[in-house]
């Protein structure tokens, strides 16, 4: 590296004007100095010198103003001066504004300018010697080559003698090392209530709880995991963690007026289809390919099109058509593939070699190239709205104007398809008109042995193959991780979306390691994955920790324990229509709803996703910002939350819907029936029987409240408790 | 300030909201534990503050520089003629000159047209920026990075970034509040919160209908009456704390019971602040019986409560952007500036004389200025463009200079020539005026720190007192 610097710099001095050196060596005019010293440099130190010096806290544009060196090697513009013509120098350009406008806060006086004019034609004398070159803290790939995550996973060798399963033996090594005792078992009511939420984001029925309860054995466990599985309403649970990843939304952020061109009417095919191929078990690796690329793998009349919604769906800018729209457009598809599927911070380097990763701005732009050489398509559902298509005699393509042109978003799965292969110059400092060097599509050279330049039209089959190689470190410790986390509170790696040297390091390398490896083994199978984890003992421990390990890990980084979870958006709101008997399980799919709708009783997971005005419940519960991938869902407790949960018409209709049940079930209104009820509401909206100090608190409760209301009343305070939204 | 200052109950208070902030290293862990899972941590102001809190007052649409805050009588010289080619590249018609007179005001001789009476008497407490500019001159972009440091619609708000800064100064109310009567253009993401926690985005409050259980949702029970409501409260608490006690302990399950029982006061708090009909007759009266009145009179209330940041867009039920005059400039700029200057200065008085004023920042701005050349009509009633290479904002209160006219435009008003003002500036400045560095207010996501600011900004110190 330094030597590819040093000749460089060789070549550069080797071509410089001479004149401005010639004026060097002979030590130049005093007179000239006099002038460079009473009017060039106190103008550079007022004007320039805070955003093109040493002293600079960012230096701006690469530039440095503060000694001869600087001015001749000039920024990412190119040099500063230019001796041959003088008047054509980019400085005496930039303080004329004529292209750049420098200094930004205003132009200089002409008088100033007509001096730099003059300095530059004596040959711009200036006696200020450089103490120290700057070069750009470049990452050395060797050493960065070593990074934990760049090395492919491997297999850890058989359990040791502490557990049976491997999983629990590498769990209980590091508790081992950290002195840390495990947690008991959890009981068989909380394992059944926790698994079922977990697998299916629903609660266990009581019928459910019961059986468990009353054969908790290793094969009962090992059955309801798989009637879990089974279960539809698994796909329905685990495709949301995939939407999150893949910021799917149904809108732009930014709708002009009334127009709803842009707009993602039918994002929902999309959302069905993860939820299917979750269900259907699809391995991993072919629910990247097809996410990426199903038309080049299966054909444009693929059953699989709606896959391509995961760049599909991805944000479309305002006057897109211009080429700075459309970067900002590819560095989304590059953020959510880099991040989401790989762990790698690659939009970092759009405008610069990445600080930290092996990444430099040309592999940026290698990828971004794919998805320049991919376009946006809104492709007819029905052969009707593709003959609509075929009489406006436009090909389905968003104009450069954005105007509606060809199929009507309403008519039309929202895809991608080939474009017109090429490759993108570097843009210098992510600025559209300042080009660099060409940079051939390809994959990311740290990920690879050999990276080879995609040819194959966009390249798009050839990412998704680079993505799934089972040589590519990264691809299955990402989503394992990712499951990890979401029944753990926190992944082995803490920041999911980052494996790189900025974040965390794994808290179990070796565990990650080989989940990962047999994974792969394993088909890329995610069932098989979700089974490894739910049948550890580790899964299975209690919520409530050892006193010493639990002041010794509070962060609970080591797992002596289950973290106690609060459910999300979706399944808090999920849980309360099940417990309410109001759920509609009935169908899987289809169009997008409101749940904030009172009377609406599908699954939150269809819930319409707006990128322009996401909906107010789902935004108070802490669903992520849908116009980037999210890696982790923020939890917040705010008073406003509590509002909804007091007031709203939503929790309202729960609690009349609830007290409906509750009446049909036990019918009499007879003081003796009171326990009774109170008995009932518990085994069905906690699955479990009050306590006696939970009846003496309901009763009083009954007996002071309106009689008219109570039992609503009542039923409002227990859909609203902590206990329903937490999971120990 | 020193940690010790703060009480621990403030501390508490602030925790239990889940609003609060960064960089405190060394916090003992009895506080840490207050803070709840959100893992927010307090912020100290960076430096001394000179503002608590702000009100930004919107005139969606870009009102027109030439009409309002900067008279430029060159226009008459140069009536008809079209800009040169490298100044605009769509201009259709010639300069055309303001029909309205310009006067100096008060002490300090700021210059404002006679379309702001009522301001003109505040005129020692304005601090008029005329040099502005901004990147683009297409509202969307206008807009978003005027709210946000960015053109593309990916970051927080300054709203939300204020309040994750500083904090909430009422747990019974929101932090960030926003009032309009419909939504702007752009819309929701002007006051997002983005890859900000949550509880920083700002409250959309629609203030066609001003009664109080219209403004916020479900701020009241359909039915029940409050001690209803409190006897029910009363077991749902008594039921999550049996279900605390069994479990170790767990700083969520705390927090989520303060919530509840801060949601319970804030029913009443939030009632009496959203309530403009507690406001005697006078008072209404100086405001104005507009519906950019009434905001900015609940703008105030808020403000006075400890709502970090309000924002009050120039809205109308038919029109989301009233300010666009691309027809009938002269006309419109009458009709809406005879609106925006009764409210305005009547916020200003009466800020002023509740002593809230000196610590309170006044934005009156809009995305950009309009075009010092006309936009021809077919009724002849000529229009301004969208401008954005110079426009005016003012500033008043929290800090900055009263009875100031910083920066000028060109001749002819077309660009910003001395003292320029880019929006990232006015952005670092009023972070500045309320105690924080905008290079250090810094949030950490997807591996890298983000400001409101970007990689730009730089504080206008000579705007300020």
């Amino acid at each position: 590296m330094l030597r590819l610097l040093s000749g460089f710099f060789s070549i550069l001095f080797v071509t410089l004007p001479v004149c401005v050196w010639a004026v060097d060596e002979s030590g130049a005019g005093s007179e000239q100095m006099q002038f460079f010293e009473s009017r060039i440099r106190p103008v550079l130190v007022t004007h320039c010198y805070r955003c093109h010096s040493a002293e600079s806290k960012v230096l701006q544009g690469g530039l440095r103003l503060d000694s001869r060196e600087g001015l001749v090697r000039g920024g990412d513009s190119g040099p500063a001066i230019s001796a041959s013509d003088p008047a054509a120098s980019l400085l005496l350009q930039a303080l004329r504004y004529e292209q750049l406008e420098m200094p930004p806060q205003g132009r200089l006086s002409d008088a100033v300018i007509e001096d730099f004019a003059m300095w530059l034609r004596m040959g711009a004398p200036d006696p200020r010697t450089e103490t120290a070159v700057v070069t750009a803290a470049a990452v050395d790939p060797e050493s960065a080559r070593n990074h934990w995550a760049f090395q492919i996973p491997r297999e850890s060798a058989a359990p040791a003698e502490r557990s049976a399963n491997k999983l629990d033996a590498l769990i209980a090594a590091k508790l081992h090392e950290q002195q840390l005792t495990a947690a008991a078992a959890a009981d068989p009511r909380t394992l059944v209530r926790r698994l079922s939420l977990d697998l299916t984001g629903l609660p266990p029925t009581p019928q459910q709880i019961a059986a468990f309860v009353n054969d908790p054995s290793e094969s009962a466990w090992r059955e309801l995991v798989e009637q879990f599985l089974a279960s539809p309403a698994y796909g329905e649970r685990w495709a949301r963690l995939w939407l999150d990843v893949a910021r799917y939304a149904e809108d732009q952020a930014h709708i002009v007026g009334e127009d709803a061109s842009l707009t993602y009417p039918n994002a929902w095919y999309f959302r069905d289809w993860v939820i299917r191929s979750l269900n259907q078990d699809l391995s991993y690796a072919q629910f990247i390919r097809l996410q990426l690329a199903a038309d080049l793998y299966e054909g444009s009349e693929s059953a699989n099109l709606a896959a391509l919604g995961f760049l599909g769906l991805g944000p479309k800018y305002y006057d897109r058509g211009q080429l700075f729209v459309m970067a900002e457009e590819w560095e989304d598809r590059v953020d959510v593939v880099s991040r989401g599927l790989l762990g790698l911070t690659v939009a970092c380097a759009r405008c610069h070699d990445h600080k930290y990763d092996p990444i430099r701005t040309e592999d940026y732009y290698g990828l971004a190239g794919i998805f320049a050489s991919t376009e946006m398509f809104n492709r007819p559902l029905s052969a009707e709205a593709a003959e609509q298509d075929g009489k406006d005699g436009k090909d389905g393509k968003d104009g450069k104007d954005g105007k509606k042109k060809g199929v009507k978003p309403h008519e039309s799965l929202h895809i991608v398809r080939e474009g017109v292969a090429k490759d993108l110059h570097v843009f210098v400092r992510g600025d559209v008109q300042n080009r660099g060097p060409l940079a051939p599509r390809r994959f990311l050279p740290i990920l690879t042995s050999a990276p080879q330049p995609f040819t194959e039209g966009s390249g798009r089959k050839q990412l998704a193959e680079a993505i799934v190689d089972p040589g590519n470190p990264l691809t299955a410790r990402v989503i394992v991780n990712r499951i990890w986390a979401a029944y753990f509170g926190r992944g082995l790696v803490g920041t999911a979306s980052n494996f790189g040297l900025l974040g965390d390091r794994p808290t179990h390398p070796e565990l990650l390691d080989d989940l990962a490896v047999r994974f792969m083994q394993n088909g890329w199978s995610l069932k098989w994955l979700h089974r490894e984890i739910v049948l550890s003992a580790t899964y299975r421990r209690s919520s409530q920790g050892e006193a010493s390990a639990v002041a010794q890990d509070p962060e609970n980084l080591w797992l002596a324990r289950m973290p106690r979870r609060r459910l999300g958006a979706e399944g808090w709101r999920d849980s309360l229509l099940a417990v309410t008997g109001r759920l509609d399980a009935s169908t899987v799919g289809g169009p997008s709803i409101d749940p904030s709708d009172a009377a609406e009783t599908r699954r939150t997971v269809y819930s319409r996703i707006s990128r322009l005005d996401l909906n107010r419940f789902l935004a108070m519960y802490d669903f992520p910002d849908p116009n980037v991938t999210s890696e982790k869902r923020a939890e917040t407790i705010t008073p406003l939350q509590k509002l909804f949960v007091l007031n709203s018409p939503f929790m309202q209709s729960q609690a009349e819907a609830f007290e409906a049940r509750l009446r049909q079930a036990i019918p009499s209104e007879d003081a003796a029936a009171v326990g009774q009820r109170i008995d009932w509401a518990y085994q069905n909206v906690f699955g479990r029987a009050a306590t006696p100090v939970e009846v003496q608190l309901a009763e009083e409760f009954l007996q002071q409240a309106d009689a008219a209301t109570r039992w609503r009343q009542y039923a409002h305070v227990l859909l609203a408790s902590n206990e329903l939204q937490y999971v120990d | 300030m020193n940690l010790s200052l703060i009480s621990r109950r403030h501390w508490l208070s602030r925790a239990s909201l889940g609003f609060g902030t960064v960089g405190l290293a060394g916090l003992c862990a009895q506080l840490q534990a207050a803070e709840g899972p959100t893992g927010q941590r307090l912020l100290q102001p960076h430096l001394v503050p000179r503002a608590k809190r702000v009100i930004l007052l919107f005139m969606n649409g870009g009102p027109s520089h030439v009409d309002t805050f900067d008279p430029k009588p060159a226009l008459a010289k140069h009536e008809g003629q079209k800009p040169s080619e490298q100044a605009t590249r769509r201009a259709k018609a010639g300069y055309v000159p303001s029909p309205f007179r310009f006067r100096p005001s008060g002490e300090s001789g700021v210059v404002m047209s006679e379309l702001f009476p009522q301001l003109s008497k505040c005129a020692d407490d304005l601090c008029v920026i005329r040099s502005m500019h901004t990147d683009v001159p297409n509202h969307e972009p206008g807009l978003i990075i005027m709210h946000s440091g960015v053109q593309q619609p990916t970051r927080p708000s300054i709203g939300s970034w204020v309040t994750y800064g500083l904090g909430t100064e009422n747990q019974n109310l929101p932090g960030y509040v926003v009032l309009g009567p419909r939504r702007p253009v752009v819309g929701p993401h002007l006051w997002s919160n983005s890859f900000l926690p949550g509880a920083y985005q700002g409250m959309a409050v629609n203030t066609q209908d001003m009664a109080v259980d219209k403004l916020v949702t479900n701020l009241k029970h359909p039915s029940l009456e409050r001690s209803q409501q409190r006897r029910q409260l009363d077991l749902l608490a008594g039921l999550n704390r049996l279900h605390a006690e069994q479990r170790q302990q767990d700083a969520g399950l705390e927090a989520q019971i303060q919530a509840m029982e801060t949601a319970f006061s804030m029913q009443l708090e939030a009632s009496e602040a959203f309530d403009i009909g507690q406001e005697s007759p006078a008072t209404r009266e100086l405001y104005g019986d507009s519906l950019f009145g009434r905001q900015c009179l609940l703008a105030r209330r808020l403000s006075e409560r400890g709502v970090r940041f309000v924002t009050s867009y120039y809205l109308t039920p038919g029109g989301n952007q009233p300010w666009d005059t691309h027809s009938s400039n002269d006309d419109q700029h009458r009709k809406l500036c005879a609106d925006s200057d009764r409210a305005t200065a009547a916020l200003l008085t009466d800020l002023k004389q509740r002593g809230l004023l000196e610590d309170t920042l006044v934005i009156w701005t809009g995305e950009f200025g309009r075009t010092p050349y006309a936009q021809p009509n077919d009724k002849g009633k000529h229009g301004r463009d969208h401008h954005h290479s110079a426009f005016t904002t003012v500033l008043a209160g929290g800090g900055v200079r009263g009875g100031l006219m910083y920066g000028a435009s060109d001749e002819l008003g077309m660009f910003a020539v001395e003292n320029r003002v880019h929006v990232h500036d006015l952005h670092a400045t009023v972070l500045h005026l309320l105690g924080l560095d905008h290079e250090q207010l810094t949030y950490r996501y997807s591996g890298r720190d983000f400001r409101l600011t970007d990689v730009h900004g730089q504080v206008v110190e000579g705007i300020l007192a």
